[in-house]
């Protein structure tokens, strides 16, 4: 295949118990860009990156890395073939300092090591033996992207960075999103808050109910509020704001 | 007076660092799968006859101590494989009867194998006799097994706080998913967790089988009590079991020496009272790798 993806899903169907959480998702996101993923409260979103990661194995579809079938693989398996996860919430391990959140991660020999993911959130260095459950939101943010980095991803999945964010740090996390693409990581951006990941993103998608309503250029939907507004199943009025 | 409650302190010290080696191992095994392991006795059990089966063919009892350990740490392996892997998914009350049915199988195979009543487990002459600290006799090899005790608590709080693999099972208690999800194999964790809960069971049953006498069900009697010091010393804590093992054996030893009618009963009165006072256990709060 002359282009194949970084990532591909096909028709994925996915399952809480007896409860429909992804009917027929299709995406795609290719070597060095930022597709947003978006979509209202109980759109998927978070399902969607949980069936990529092999947290929740897929009933039907196909989900593809560099062509290479990865769904029903264990999460530990998609994670060394190079997928990072910056989960909803951020999940740290809460008793263990930012430092060994960031050691539990560590792939010896790759691209990111610890010493280069302090490098890039000096901050970093200055919490590593603080608790990760005692840090700000945004510390635990950036912890959470350097916790991924240091398995050295291609692809990164982010579920809603912005979540409980001060506008500042928000715009700090966004500008750290745009740096890391710069530097040849793929990712994939879930957000509720449309307009801010569209700020970002080259392509975008739109779930929902577990459907992809939407799929585009970035910077078409963004030009079209109205439209985000009807995908997302809003009144005009109502529209996500940035 | 001294001369008198010092045997018993160090009765209860002893008692007590039994207690809390096994309820480290149970705390270990509860708290990164949620199995309740009754099996825990018998790994104890067993290494305490494989050890003797290894010093009647002429083995010192130190290799018989290393070899019987390791030989039960990969029965356990095997056993936590093969069984009990099976059932992580499902609620504990599954695994809780699989171990039930797992220790009974396991009391009747030592009863066919080595008889109802207690083989004679010798430790070596220069383990037994005394040992006197000024004027105070002691016991040479409740001083051995207090010393070989400690050592093994320090080694698995090394192994917990300066090793790779412990950092990733201090991670994985907390949150399972997200260490697989950062390319932790979590079945080889479940899997190294459990064999380091059923080795610190099998150096208890050795070193207990010296002491108490070795048959069928002795690492079954060890096994209430520690279950007892998990709930005083909170579950999942690490120091709770240690201090929990502690007081549970000083009260019993203390006790016996002045009220041995109530000595059977007093650790399930230590553990009412600690259970109307602090509902979590002494150190309940805290999380075992807190
Ligand atoms: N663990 C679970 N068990 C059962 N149902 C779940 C579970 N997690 C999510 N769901 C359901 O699956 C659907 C999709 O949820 P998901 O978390 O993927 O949505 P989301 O788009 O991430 O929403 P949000 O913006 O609130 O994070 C919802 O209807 C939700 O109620
Ligand atoms: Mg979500």
């Amino acid at each position: 295949m002359p282009d194949e993806p970084l990532l591909r899903l096909d028709g994925v169907d996915a399952f809480y118990g007896k409860s429909h959480a992804l009917r027929g998702v299709s995406l795609e996101v290719h070597a060095g860009e930022i597709v947003a993923l978006l979509g209202l409260n109980g759109a998927g979103k978070t399902t969607t990156l949980r069936t990529i990661m092999g947290l929740l194995p897929p009933r039907a579809g196909t989900i593809r890395l560099r062509g290479r079938r990865i769904d029903g693989m264990p999460a530990h398996r998609v994670a060394r073939l190079g997928v990072g996860y910056v989960p909803e919430g951020r999940r740290m391990f809460a008793n263990l300092t930012a430092g060994e959140n960031l050691e539990l991660a560590e792939r010896p020999g790759g691209e990111w090591s610890i010493q280069r993911v302090f490098e890039r959130f000096p901050k970093l260095r200055e919490l590593r033996g603080r608790k990760a459950g005692k840090l700000s939101g945004g510390e635990q943010e950036m912890l959470a992207i350097g916790r991924a980095l240091v398995g050295s991803p291609a692809l990164l999945l982010i579920d809603e960075p912005s979540q409980g964010l001060g506008p500042i740090i928000v715009t700090d996390v966004y500008r750290t999103l745009a740096e890391l693409r710069a530097g040849g990581v793929a990712i994939l951006l879930v957000e509720q808050n449309a307009l801010l990941a569209l700020r970002v993103a080259e392509r975008a998608y739109v779930l929902d109910d577990g459907r992809v309503v939407y799929a585009g250029a970035g910077a078409d939907l963004a030009r079209d509020r109205a439209r985000i507004g009807t995908l997302m199943g809003l009144p005009s009025d109502e529209l996500p704001v940035s | 007076m001294i001369e008198r409650l010092a045997p018993e302190v160090v009765n209860g010290i002893v008692l007590g660092s039994f207690y809390a080696i096994v309820a480290i191992g149970l705390s270990l095994i509860m708290n990164l799968t949620g199995t309740i392991n009754l099996a825990h006795g018998s790994f104890m059990t067993l290494a305490g006859y494989l050890a003797f089966a290894i010093m009647s063919r002429g083995g010192s009892f130190w290799v018989a101590l290393g070899g019987a350990a390791l030989l039960t740490m990969v029965v356990g392996v095997a056993v936590e494989r093969l069984f009990i892997a099976r059932l992580y998914k499902r609620i504990p009350l599954y695994s809780l009867l699989l171990t039930f049915g797992l220790s009974l199988i396991a009391e009747e195979s030592f009863r066919l194998i080595w008889g109802p009543s207690s083989v004679p487990f010798a430790v070596p002459t220069n383990l037994q006799g005394s040992t006197a600290l000024g004027n105070i006799v002691l016991p040479t090899y409740r001083l051995v097994i207090m010393g070989a005790l400690v050592i093994v608590i320090t080694a698995l709080l090394l192994f917990l706080y300066r090793t790779r693999l412990g950092l990733r099972l201090r991670g994985a208690v907390q949150d399972p998913d997200m260490m697989a999800a950062l390319g932790t194999n979590t079945r080889v964790l479940y899997t190294v967790n459990f064999a380091v809960g059923v080795l610190l069971a099998a150096i208890a049953g050795i070193f207990a089988a010296g002491l108490l006498g070795l048959q069928p069900t002795m690492g079954n009697s060890l096994l209430m009590p520690a279950f007892i010091t998990v709930v005083i010393g909170g579950m999942g804590s690490l120091i709770g079991s240690i201090v929990g093992g502690l007081l549970i054996g000083l009260t019993v030893s203390i006790t016996t020496l002045y009220l041995p009618a109530a000595s059977e009963i007093v650790m399930y009165v230590l553990m009412a009272v600690v259970l109307l006072v602090r509902p979590r256990g002494l150190f309940g709060e805290a999380g075992i790798f807190g």
